[in-house]
C-alpha cells in the first residue's frame, strides 16, 4: 500500500491499494444483489416504506459498499438500507430525525451502523445515537467499523 | 484425541480425574457440574479461549489421556474470533447481567445474616421471609423467566448448556423450599444449610452465566433476534409490577445497612 502526503484531513489522504489485487485469489461465478428496495439514500428514503416496518436496517456510510468485498452477502442480507455521507451531506439534522421516525413510527428491530475508518465518519454513529435519545421506542444500534482496505475493525453494541 | 472431543465430561473426568484439575485451572468449573454431559470439543467452542490458550489447554489434556505418545491437537471450529479483554454484551444481555448485581448484593449478605439468625426473633424470621421473597419475585419472577420464557426460546432446549443452567434453577427453588419448611419447623439448622447453599449456588450460577453462557448466547443470536429479545424483555418490564420491584430494591438497600450496622455494633463491643 502506498500513501501520497500525509497533511491534511485523514479521509481525504491518497492512497493506493493496487498491490493488494495481486495476493488475492480471483472468485468465479456471479453473486445475486440482495438490494430488496429503492432509493437507498438518506434524503429520499421515508421512513413509511412498507420494507422499513418493524426491519433491521442498516446505515452505511457511502463508501462502505465499495470497500467490504462481501457487502451483499455478509451485511445487507436480510436488512432495509439507508446511506449516507456525514462529510459530505448537507442537510443532517433531516437524519436525525427520520431516523428518529424510523424507530418511533416504523418501530425497526435494530439498527446497524456502518462507518469507515476515518474520523469524520464516526459522525455517523453519533447522528443514530442522538435519533435514539430523542426517540420515544429505544432499540439496539450496532456500530461496524470498517478499514480503508474493507477489514472489519470493530463491531460493537453502542446502545 | 477424536473421540475424546465427543466425549462428554463427566465420562472423561471420571476416566481421567486430572483432566478435571486441568480444566479447573483454565477456570472451566466441569468437575461440579451435576450434569456433565456437554462434549469436551463443546466446553472449547462454549467457553472460547484464546487460541494459544486453548492449544496449551488441550496439550495438558492430550498428555494425562495419552502419556506416552505425541497426539496432534485438532483445530476446534468457532463461530467467531475467540475472546479477548472486556466482555462486551448485547443489550439485552447486558439487562441481565445488570440484574444479576442487585441479586449478587443479597448473595453477598447471606453469610451474616445466617451468622446472626435467631429463630426466635421475629424480626430474624422476618428477614428470612422477605429474603425469600426477593428471591421468589425479583430473582425468580422477574429475571430467570426472562430467561426461561423468553431468552433460551431462541435455542434448542436439549443443549446441555442450557440443561446446566435450568437444573441450577431448579436447584435454587428447591433450596428455597427447603429454607420456609426449615422456618415453620424453628429449625436455624435446616434454614441455615438451605440458604448457605442458595448462597454457594447462585454465586457459582450467575459467574458461569456471566463470564460463560451471556458471551456464548451473544455470539450465537443473530441481529434480528438480539432486537427481538430486546422488545421482549421491554414487554415484560412493562408488564411486572414496577412497585413490587421497587421494594424488591428497597429491601437489599435496608437489609445491607442493617448488617453493616451491626458489623459496627460487633466492633464497638
Amino acid at each position: 500500500m502506498m500513501e501520497f502526503g500525509m497533511e491534511g484531513c485523514p479521509g481525504s489522504i491518497m492512497q493506493d491499494f493496487r498491490q493488494k489485487d495481486k495476493e488475492t485469489k480471483e472468485e468465479s461465478g456471479k453473486r445475486q444483489s440482495q438490494l430488496k428496495q429503492w432509493p437507498i439514500q438518506m434524503h429520499l428514503v421515508s421512513p413509511e416504506a412498507p420494507y422499513y416496518q418493524k426491519a433491521d436496517v442498516l446505515l452505511s456510510a457511502d463508501c462502505v459498499a465499495y470497500s467490504v468485498g462481501d457487502f451483499h452477502k455478509d451485511y445487507l442480507e436480510g436488512k432495509s438500507i439507508a446511506i449516507a455521507c456525514p462529510k459530505l451531506d448537507k442537510g443532517q439534522d433531516i437524519y436525525v430525525e427520520k431516523l428518529k421516525s424510523f424507530i418511533d413510527d416504523a418501530k425497526i428491530n435494530t439498527l446497524a451502523v456502518m462507518t469507515m475508518q476515518v474520523p469524520c465518519c464516526a459522525g455517523l454513529v453519533a447522528i443514530a445515537q442522538q435519533a435514539l435519545q430523542s426517540a420515544k421506542r429505544k432499540i439496539p444500534i450496532k456500530s461496524i467499523v470498517i478499514s480503508l482496505q474493507g477489514d472489519v475493525l470493530s463491531e460493537e453494541w453502542v446502545q | 484425541m477424536e473421540k475424546y472431543l465427543n466425549t462428554p465430561i463427566k465420562e472423561l473426568i471420571t476416566k481421567f480425574p486430572k483432566v478435571g484439575e486441568i480444566l479447573e485451572k483454565y477456570d472451566i468449573g466441569c468437575v461440579p457440574c451435576n450434569v456433565g454431559s456437554c462434549l469436551l470439543k463443546d466446553i472449547m467452542e462454549i467457553h472460547n479461549l484464546p487460541e494459544e490458550e486453548e492449544q496449551e489447554l488441550m496439550t495438558r489434556i492430550a498428555k494425562v489421556i495419552y502419556p506416552d505418545r505425541e497426539i496432534n491437537i485438532p483445530k476446534i471450529e468457532r463461530k467467531q474470533k475467540p475472546r479477548t479483554g472486556e466482555i462486551k454484551y448485547s443489550p439485552p444481555i447486558k439487562r441481565l447481567v445488570d440484574e444479576h448485581v442487585l441479586i449478587k448484593r443479597l448473595v453477598a449478605l447471606i453469610p451474616d445474616v445466617i451468622k446472626s439468625l435467631s429463630v426466635d426473633s421475629e424480626q430474624d424470621k422476618q428477614i428470612i421471609r422477605n429474603s425469600v421473597k426477593f428471591i421468589r419475585t425479583y430473582a425468580d419472577k422477574y429475571h430467570h423467566a426472562k430467561e426461561e420464557e423468553i431468552l433460551f426460546k431462541n435455542f434448542d432446549e436439549n443443549l446441555d448448556i442450557l440443561k446446566v443452567i435450568r437444573e441450577d434453577h431448579e436447584n435454587a427453588r428447591a433450596h428455597v423450599r427447603a429454607m420456609l419448611e426449615g422456618l415453620d419447623k424453628k429449625d436455624k439448622k435446616e434454614i441455615a444449610e438451605h440458604f448457605n447453599a442458595y448462597h454457594e449456588l447462585l454465586t457459582e450460577h450467575i459467574k458461569k452465566e456471566d463470564e460463560i453462557l451471556y458471551p456464548w448466547i451473544d455470539r450465537n443470536l443473530s441481529i434480528t433476534q438480539v432486537g427481538e429479545l430486546f422488545s421482549k424483555f421491554n414487554e415484560a418490564d412493562e408488564k411486572s409490577d414496577k412497585e413490587v420491584i421497587d421494594s424488591c430494591k428497597k429491601f437489599v438497600k435496608e437489609l445491607e445497612e442493617k448488617m453493616q450496622n451491626s458489623k459496627e455494633q460487633e466492633v464497638v463491643k
